[in-house]
């Protein structure tokens, strides 16, 4: 990215005078050590502490400096039933998010587009991004009453509509957790991922449509051939962003909705890596297993982003 | 314009329908969480209240504003953020300005070391037990320092830092002044659009923030509201506890059952009012601002 026009410039520095160049621009690197040490000290630190998941980590241990142990805490956590429920969770939770969550905002984006009266369209925008201001403890605050079982909105609509006989316990079977994940992730962050969409289509040259005019082609067609066309980089890039996140099932969302993990009814099914790793590492004190599982879930991600990556790599897309 | 077809007629309708039906599921229910924060508790526990108070009262944010807690927490709040966001400007708008300089020794290696942690990082466990050995465990600073950078708006004030002519910071230089005078001076005085646009980043995440609160800090006094907000909402006792202490004699006892039920809800829609009404009421400057923060990033990538 912007690094790289950097290394394109002539180097005017030579190696020799490093260190006088340095100390004749001590006041710049005065600005800059004071970040560098905190990234240190908050990134690389605990970079450097998640090697505790091939060691034995105990209270009062600096995490990394504990004993080794090798892979024993890995061996326990692929033969730990609990783990290949929450390994269920996490894919399915993902991929329902991948597969509705992501072209929703796009859908919405060409709708939005295609909106004539200005002032509807701005309104329109204006209250779908407000519930991305708001903290995942308010939006579960408010879902928990929007869903409830105790005139929630959503059970007196189905309930006069006449589908249901009785109000449904969204928050007391586990079988309704994943579409209430997916739809109220739905609900917090569509409007809001409609922005760069939107960005990005009023970038398209006007011109392209006008030529369209010409040519007699149709509303859907145009839709499809320019305007879909004209934010596909846009897609892909944030698509090979979200494929590298994959594996983080918004530990926020299933934390608040899930009351800390405390509603045992809904665990069977919200049981995701993170919130496994809150759970034994903080819970249950099994710190080592803990860090083993976050590790996992690291390692993976960064195989999906690079995989992402190199597929996008073909249609001349990539991230990097 | 050309005229147009049936189905474009047609199409527009259920677009316009679309659009309504999204307003409606995204305004209700903030819309029915006010009207049950407004209307009286014993009323609200026959049911019905949609988005209007029926019987309107005061009474649910007396109460909660009686509790010495609720203070508190909403001191923490402010202190977080205010204290939290002029820090952390400060300090990622210094890396950013010395890593926006070409000529400044090691920028290869110190941007190499902020990109990678924008795709590594050590997880809960290591960063929990760094926290710890840190003495940030019920520290109000553990709200500050651990959250004190983030790469990514480093990477958007660069960007912005980067386009400023640099004749600008040269013909000051030739006068003399050292980076922390042409920085302060010269380069934070222009630089509004992209300050603004940060620091209300900062600042929605500090006000939104809850879960440090929840695995570093067990003292009470050093909650801010989020908690406060949380603890409701997970434990009917504590809403309870917040609305009887209030409440004291005035409750006759055969209703303390009934009322304590009703008032569970009340009083948690009355907290959360309180708890969103400062981001409600810039909301309109916020957008504004965070969209054209999300379109300085996507132009650069």
């Amino acid at each position: 990215m912007s690094s790289q026009t950097a290394l394109q410039q002539p180097k005017v520095s030579n190696k020799k005078g490093g260190l006088t160049d340095f100390i004749k621009q001590i006041d710049l690197q005065f600005m800059v050590i004071p970040g560098i040490i905190w990234l240190i000290i908050f990134a690389y630190i605990p970079m450097y502490g998640v090697l505790m998941a091939f060691q034995e980590f105990k209270l009062g241990d600096f995490p990394g400096m504990s004993q080794w142990v090798g892979f024993k805490q890995f061996e326990y956590l692929f033969s730990d039933p609990n783990f290949g429920r929450v390994l269920r969770n996490t894919i399915v939770i993902s991929l329902l998010k991948l597969i509705i969550n992501f072209p929703a905002p796009i859908i919405f984006a060409l709708l939005l587009n295609e909106l004539r009266g200005k002032y509807f369209k701005q309104s329109v925008q204006t209250i779908s991004y407000l519930p991305h201001f708001i903290s995942w403890v308010v939006a579960a605050t408010l879902m928990f009453d929007f869903l409830s079982v105790d005139n929630g909105a959503v059970n007196s609509l189905l309930m006069s509509l006449g589908l249901i006989d009785r109000p449904i316990h969204f928050f007391g079977e586990g079988r309704y957790f994943w579409p209430i994940a997916v739809l109220t992730d739905l609900w917090k962050e569509l409007g809001w991922g409609t922005i760069i969409y939107l960005a990005a289509i009023s970038s398209i040259d006007p011109q392209l449509y006008e030529a369209a005019d010409m040519d007699g082609a149709g509303r859907f067609q145009k839709m499809w051939h320019i305007t879909v066309a004209g934010i596909r980089p846009t897609i892909i890039l944030l698509l090979i962003f979200t494929v590298g996140n994959l594996l983080n099932a918004n530990f926020d969302q299933i934390m608040t909705l899930t009351g800390q993990m405390t509603n045992s009814l809904l665990i069977d099914y919200a049981d995701v890596i993170d919130t496994y790793v809150y759970r034994v590492g903080l819970q249950q004190a099994r710190y080592s297993y803990a860090a083993a599982a976050g590790l996992f879930k690291s390692v993976i991600n960064i195989a999906l982003l690079l995989g992402a990556n190199k597929l996008a790599a073909r249609t001349e897309n990539a991230l990097f | 314009m050309r005229s147009k077809s049936i189905g474009d007629k047609i199409f527009d309708i259920i677009n316009v329908m679309i659009m309504l039906i999204v307003v409606i599921v995204t305004l209700y229910p903030f819309l029915n969480a006010l009207a049950i924060s407004l209307n009286d508790a014993g009323d609200t526990v026959r049911g019905g209240i949609t988005i209007y108070p029926r019987v309107f009262t005061l009474r649910n944010y007396e109460l909660i504003f009686q509790n010495p807690l609720v203070y508190n927490a909403y001191f923490i709040t402010i202190a977080r953020t205010v204290i939290g966001t002029v820090l952390s400007l400060l300090l990622t708008a210094m890396l950013a300005y010395g890593l926006a300089h070409r000529n400044l020794k090691g920028r290869n290696f110190y941007t190499i070391l902020c990109l990678i942690t924008m795709f590594f990082n050590g997880g809960l466990m290591p960063t929990y037990f760094l926290i710890r050995s840190l003495g940030l465990m019920n520290n109000f600073w553990v709200y500050i320092i651990p959250s004190l950078i983030s790469v990514w708006n480093m990477m958007l004030m660069r960007t912005y830092f980067q386009g400023i002519p640099e004749a600008l910071e040269e013909s000051a230089r030739i006068d003399g002044a050292n980076y922390f005078t042409v920085f302060f001076r010269i380069i934070l005085p222009i630089s509004t659009p992209i300050v603004a646009t940060i620091a209300l980043f900062i600042a929605v995440g500090q006000w939104n923030s809850w879960f440090d609160a929840f695995i570093y800090v067990t003292k009470q006094e050093l909650k801010p509201m989020q908690s406060v907000l949380l603890s409701i909402i997970s434990e009917a006792r504590f809403a309870e506890s917040i609305a009887q202490s209030a409440a004291g004699a005035g409750v006759t006892l055969g209703d303390v059952g009934r009322t304590a039920q009703v008032n569970v809800r009340s009083i948690t829609m009355a907290t959360m009012v309180v708890t969103i009404i400062p981001i409600v009421i810039v909301y309109p400057f916020l957008q504004r601002y965070f969209i054209k923060g999300i379109m300085i990033g996507s132009l650069k990538g």
